[in-house]
């Protein structure tokens, strides 16, 4: 047995009251009394395994420190997975931790020092329901409960999978409960408590089962902690100070009976502390001697008040090691590593020791198969297996198939860390939240931050949010948000120069301001400025240091300026408050005044951008969009034109002019008199003299209109001139042009005499002109389909290839509801479904095989904004942002944005919006007969199907995609799906399946049939 | 425990003439929603001698606030000379910005800043009114000063535990005052009345 104290691990000499050593054994943690709050220490373990690592001072010792327990931390716990952190203090709460991934080290802003955080742990969750002190927490096996025991007299179970919801609360102790115990195998759990008492409690209705009070009534005095201890084959629980013939003890327990009839006996005061070795060990076997089978046995350490240490196996009589005088103080916790060959104790006098043993001198440990199969036998299947996904690592693999896909994500996620250790610097920064980085977005923050004004005058700034707490399971997280470093951008060179201020000159040295890198300076004034009196002396003898004593006085008075709380900040408060809208006193007098209109004036800018955005969106023939065009495509396009058409346009302005005042009104009154008077008449094009627009990308397609270019009998022509990856085609029409549109495909143009004409790539004419109801207000062509939306607020569309109409004068008037609602946004997909986005956030589709107007998006709809799948996006798909739902919902697709607000909602209830906003999705890509965005939602529905473990739906789905694997007539199923096979879609989600183990026998299944149905 | 931790503060547009905004992009974090606004206040000091001539220059709600990591900027007008003693608007002295919760505050940030005449004429003979068109203010914004205060995050400022500090930092040497231009100073012995009464 080796034996070692690292002096480094302290809380600066305060005690510390519990360690607990990380399930992978890479590091520790420490809790106990920090400077003027609970402080719990995350360790790094190699240094106290290695010499060579304590002494390399590249590797970290100190992890992370969190002070954010207001008193005492008197319990650290580490769950079984290694996930979370819990721990509980004199504050009266449990904080739960968790390791945030994606933020680097870092620093207390506004502190020098240089002691940074290796390891962000983050605060997940605060359990509040203790009405005294936390004196000890437990992990259940597997993880299901926490529980927490306090001086309240009560121990809390919490939902461990939903915090920070309560299981139940056990009652029955009468006074100070200070150790819990989990039994292995999950069927109890222990408490011990100073009422001279130990009760085990049943988990199946958390009732108690045993009240065990004779080896404790002799008890007198107390221990600020009990903790108790379940050996890991379960059959005995040994308890911290128990009484025997006047002699301190620890009780063993038999869990047959609840007998007490033995102890470990030897300790001069009171035992404060019992810990199993996690292993159980057998015989170790000696070299040549034939193997005996020997019974396996348990490993036990107990620390008591006498400081003195001792290690027990269950096989002997004898302990197989006592130490003395290890501490001067009272032992406090002790933690085994996994493999049970290591042991850290801590003491109230705010050291750690660490206890090296060898398989020589405690045995050979069984491996988790033969523990497995020792708890199988004493306590059957039924319980050794509980039906918990961590049990699961442990579940047979059946399928082959099933291996091979475990494998493969297996060696995929150890390529994974292996880049991303603790040390490894954290992921490249490429922080971008809705396609802007943070750099842009720090750029404009003044001018996008949404300010207003209080009701009382006050302004408010909302905070924009750059990144959420990494919450993990427990919150629901902001979608689309990439986590945000405080490293990487410009703020980590701000940091770095903060700290590198101190040894180097600061930026302030060229303005003659001389920064305190002056050795002279270092050392007196540390906490010179905080305390009053200190202060005085300190100013003075820091400014006996400089030349004039008269220099630092004004500085020292201003110092005092940081640490105190501004007495006028309550009342210069409440002035401002009341003079709302006034100037401020203290303000310069033009201040209030310009700042408000600035204020606004950003305001309406940003707006009045946007809205020219939509607008130019909207109109495909907006002649600014043209320009951008022009420069994509480079100079050949731009002298094209020029050749094609020289400079027409300035010679067609002068006739125009004529023309436009000889233009009859009566001309234009009849189409105004044909639109029915409704009210729902939607805005039409202005008639432009010319105008061009680039129809198609691929084959370039440009298509150029002058209205009234020649005059023949009075009477006026308009040309149209299409451009064809530079074939030109022209022809004619009777009346002026108001809108144009066209595809790879065909070419649609509406006239101002309500005339559609139709026109093929080559310029035939391919429809005669089709007579519309009411004026053209928006005209478009995808493929072979052509779309007009009227004036009148009627919708057709029409497919040029069989000569159809797909839609067929359909009123827009059933969506059209509220009197202000216009259309904002219309589009036609490429499968010639109709879009049309409305002015109030929502978005419609007309479905022709059923009819009906449906609805696709809805900005206001506050499922999708609290809709949370960002675990169940894929990896390595990048989203799809071309198909038609995604841009009808495009940027405005909020997801999630509520999300990070709903901490506190139950999860099932965001699990339910989460579903439903999915299925929507689906839906809504179905009906667009958008395939690739449906083949996207289905996969991202599927993970969180199987996320979430929703057995039902996912079978349902599978069975959709599979379809009868026998063919029948009478069968109405669909081999594919908007052009895709079904079942290769199911072969796509399969796995997906795999990723949760509990849907083996699912996946095996499917997986099966569709075999079946290949070799068929 | 702080619900709220400020994480970074940058200043903004530093250097900048004295009669310039003040901009400070503010990044802080918070542990769980927070049911109120957050008020902040830049305070300028306008005289070392007394907190008469502090001005508040101005005073956000920034809200709402849900947990997780947050920045916004905070720019407030200069101060306005006319409150400021002639005799101080040359040379060192503090701007600070504040924040508190249902009342209460938890955290003071501050910040050296020298005004200085760019001109080196004016800087050998200042005017003897100040002439503020031609000041530069600096902010020595890599030194910023952090107090914390422990506050009733769940009730309000009644309930205020005592007003014991956090000491800024181990290591406050890079704060040290810097040396200031002669000529400028107070009498000697003219104690701000605060300066005893520190928690």
């Amino acid at each position: 047995m080796k034996l070692l104290k690292p002096s480094w691990v302290s809380h600066n000499g305060k005690p510390i009251f519990s360690v607990d050593i990380h399930p992978d054994g890479t590091k520790f943690a420490t809790g106990g009394q920090g400077e003027d709050s609970g402080k719990v220490m995350i360790w790094n373990m190699a240094p106290v395994l290695r010499d060579e690592d304590e002494k390399n001072e590249n590797i970290p010792k100190m992890l992370c420190q969190m002070d954010n327990h207001l008193a005492c931390v008197n319990c650290v716990r580490w769950s079984n997975n290694g996930l979370y952190l819990a721990s509980g203090g004199d504050d009266k709460l449990v904080m739960v931790w968790k390791r945030a991934a994606f933020i680097g080290p870092s620093t207390v802003f506004g502190s020098s020092s240089k002691l940074a955080n290796v390891e962000q742990w983050r605060c997940v969750t605060i359990l509040r329901n203790h009405t005294g002190d936390v004196m000890d927490v437990a992990w259940s096996p597997h993880d299901v409960w926490l529980a927490s025991c306090s001086v309240d007299n009560t121990i809390v179970i919490w939902n461990a999978r939903k915090f920070p919801e309560m299981v139940t609360c056990l009652r029955g102790h009468t006074g100070l409960v200070k150790g819990l115990t989990w039994d292995p195998v999950g069927k109890y759990v222990a408490s011990q408590a100073d009422d001279h008492s130990l009760r085990v409690w049943r988990t199946m209705d958390w009732q108690m089962e045993a009240n065990i009070t004779k080896p404790f009534s002799e008890c007198g005095g107390t221990t600020h902690v009990l903790r108790l201890s379940w050996s890991p084959d379960g059959q005995y629980l040994v308890s911290a100070h128990a009484m025997n013939n006047s002699g301190p003890t620890a009780q063993i327990v038999e869990r047959g009976g609840w007998k007490t009839n033995m102890d470990f006996v030897g300790h001069r005061k009171a035992v404060t502390v019992v810990k199993f070795n996690p292993k159980i060990f057998k015989k170790k076997q000696k070299n040549g001697s034939a193997p005996k089978p020997g019974c396996p046995y348990c490993c036990c350490a107990v620390g008591s008040k006498d400081r003195s240490l001792s290690v027990w196996l269950t096989s002997l009589k004898r302990p197989l090691v006592v130490i003395h005088d290890l501490f001067d103080k009272s032992i406090m916790d002790i933690s085994w590593t996994l493999t049970g060959l290591g042991m850290l104790v801590c003491s109230m006098d705010g050291t750690v020791a660490y206890l090296d043993f060898s398989l020589d001198e405690l045995g050979d440990p069984l491996n988790e198969e033969e523990k497995n199969s020792i708890h199988q036998n004493i306590y059957g299947k039924s319980l050794a297996i509980t039906s918990t996904e961590a049990q699961l690592s442990t579940t047979i693999i059946e399928n082959p198939e099933m291996l091979k896909y475990q494998q493969e994500r297996q060696s995929s996620a150890q390529l994974g860390p292996s880049s991303a250790g603790p040390e490894a610097s954290a992921p490249k920064l490429n922080s971008v939240m809705n396609g802007e980085s943070l750099e842009d977005i720090r750029k404009n923050l003044l001018k996008k931050q949404v300010e207003t004004r209080t009701p009382d005058g006050r302004r408010r700034i909302t905070p924009l949010c750059i990144a959420q707490l990494d919450t993990g399971d427990f919150s629901p997280a902001l979608f689309n948000s990439a986590p945000i470093l405080p490293s990487g951008s410009s703020m980590s060179n701000q940091l770095t120069s903060q700290l590198s201020s101190d040894s180097s000159p600061g930026p302030a040295s060229s303005l003659g301001l001389r920064p305190g890198h002056d050795p002279m300076l270092t050392s007196p004034p540390a906490g010179a400025a905080t305390k009053g009196p200190e202060d005085n002396k300190d100013g003075a003898k820091s400014g006996l240091l400089l030349t004039s004593a008269s220099k630092i006085e004004p500085m020292k008075a201003l110092d005092s300026r940081f640490t105190e709380r501004s007495k006028a900040t309550p009342g210069v408060t409440a002035t401002i408050s009341s003079i709302a809208g006034l100037v401020p006193l203290d303000r310069p007098k033009d201040g209030g005044g310009v700042s408000a209109p600035k204020d606004v004036k950003a305001k309406d800018d940003t707006s009045s951008d946007s809205e020219d955005k939509m607008a130019s969106i909207n109109k495909n023939l907006s002649f600014s969009k043209r320009k951008p065009e022009l420069l994509m495509d480079g100079d050949g396009v731009v002298e094209k034109r020029k050749k094609g058409r020289p400079r027409k346009d300035k010679m067609a302005a002068p006739m125009a002019q004529p023309f436009m005042q000889m233009t009859p009104p009566a001309e234009r009154e009849p189409s105004r008199v044909a639109a029915p008077p409704a009210a729902l008449k939607l805005p039409t094009p202005s008639i432009k003299k010319a105008f061009s627009l680039q129809v198609s990308m691929e084959p370039s397609v440009f298509l150029e209109v002058e209205n009234e270019v020649s005059l023949i009998a009075g009477s006026k022509l308009s040309q149209l001139r299409c451009s064809r990856d530079g074939r030109d085609w022209n022809t004619l029409l009777p009346s002026s042009v108001v809108t144009a549109a066209g595809s790879s495909d065909v070419l649609a143009v509406a006239c101002q005499d309500r005339m559609l004409s139709v026109f093929s790539s080559c310029g035939r004419r391919l429809l005669p002109a089709i007579q519309l109801a009411t004026p053209a207000s928006a005209l478009h062509c995808s493929a072979h389909f052509v779309m007009a939306l009227t004036a009148g607020a009627t919708l057709s569309v029409w497919d040029v290839h069989k000569q159809k109409a797909l839609v067929k004068n359909e009123s827009l008037l059933s969506i059209l509801s509220g009197a202000d609602t216009t259309v904002s946004q219309s589009l036609l997909t490429q499968q010639g479904v109709p879009v049309i986005g409305l002015s109030n956030g929502k978005c419609y589709c007309f479905s022709s095989s059923l009819e009906t107007w449906t609805l696709i998006a809805d900005k206001g709809d506050s499922m999708v904004q609290c809709a949370d799948f960002r675990s169940c996006l894929p990896t390595h798909d990048a989203p799809v942002s071309s198909g038609p739902l995604a841009v009808m919902q495009g940027r405005n697709l909020n997801a999630g944005r509520l999300a990070s607000r709903l901490s506190s909602t139950p999860h099932h209830l965001q699990q339910s919006m989460t579903l439903a906003f999915l299925e929507n999705q689906l839906a809504s890509a179905l009906t667009l007969q958008s395939a690739q965005e449906y083949r996207y939602w289905l996969l991202i529905y599927a993970r969180f199907l199987v996320n979430e473990g929703s057995e039902h739906r996912l079978r349902e789905l599978c069975q959709e995609l599979l379809g009868p694997v026998h063919k029948s007539a009478a069968t109405a199923w669909e081999p594919t799906t908007l052009g895709l096979r079904k079942r290769e879609l199911l072969r796509e989600v399969l796995p997906v399946i795999v990723e949760n183990l509990r849907f083996q026998r699912l996946f095996t299944e499917y997986q099966d049939q569709l075999e079946l149905l290949r070799n068929k | 425990m702080a619900k709220v931790q400020v994480l970074n503060v940058a200043v903004l547009d530093n250097p900048s003439p004295f009669g310039n905004p003040f901009q400070f992009e503010i990044t802080f974090e918070c542990m769980e929603d927070l049911p109120e606004d957050l008020e902040w206040k830049i305070i300028y000091v306008g005289s070392a001698e007394s907190e008469e001539y502090d001005q508040v220059l101005d005073s956000v709600l920034v809200g709402p606030v849900p947990a997780g990591r947050h920045m916004f900027v905070f720019q407030a007008d200069a101060p306005n000379t006319g409150l400021i003693p002639e005799s101080d608007a040359v040379g060192v002295t503090v701007v600070l910005i504040t924040c508190t919760y249902r009342g209460q505050e938890f955290i003071r940030i501050g910040y050296y800043v020298n005004n200085e005449y760019t001109d080196p004429e004016l800087r050998e003979n200042p005017p003897l009114k100040p002439d503020y068109t031609q000041l530069l203010r600096n902010i020595l914004a890599s030194n910023p000063r952090v107090t914390r205060f422990h506050i009733n995050w769940e009730g309000s400022a009644d309930k205020m535990e005592d007003c014991e500090n956090v000491d800024p930092s181990p290591n406050i040497s890079g704060m040290l005052p810097p040396s200031c231009i002669p000529g400028k100073m107070p009498p000697l012995g003219l104690m701000p009345d605060n300066s005893m009464d520190c928690m």
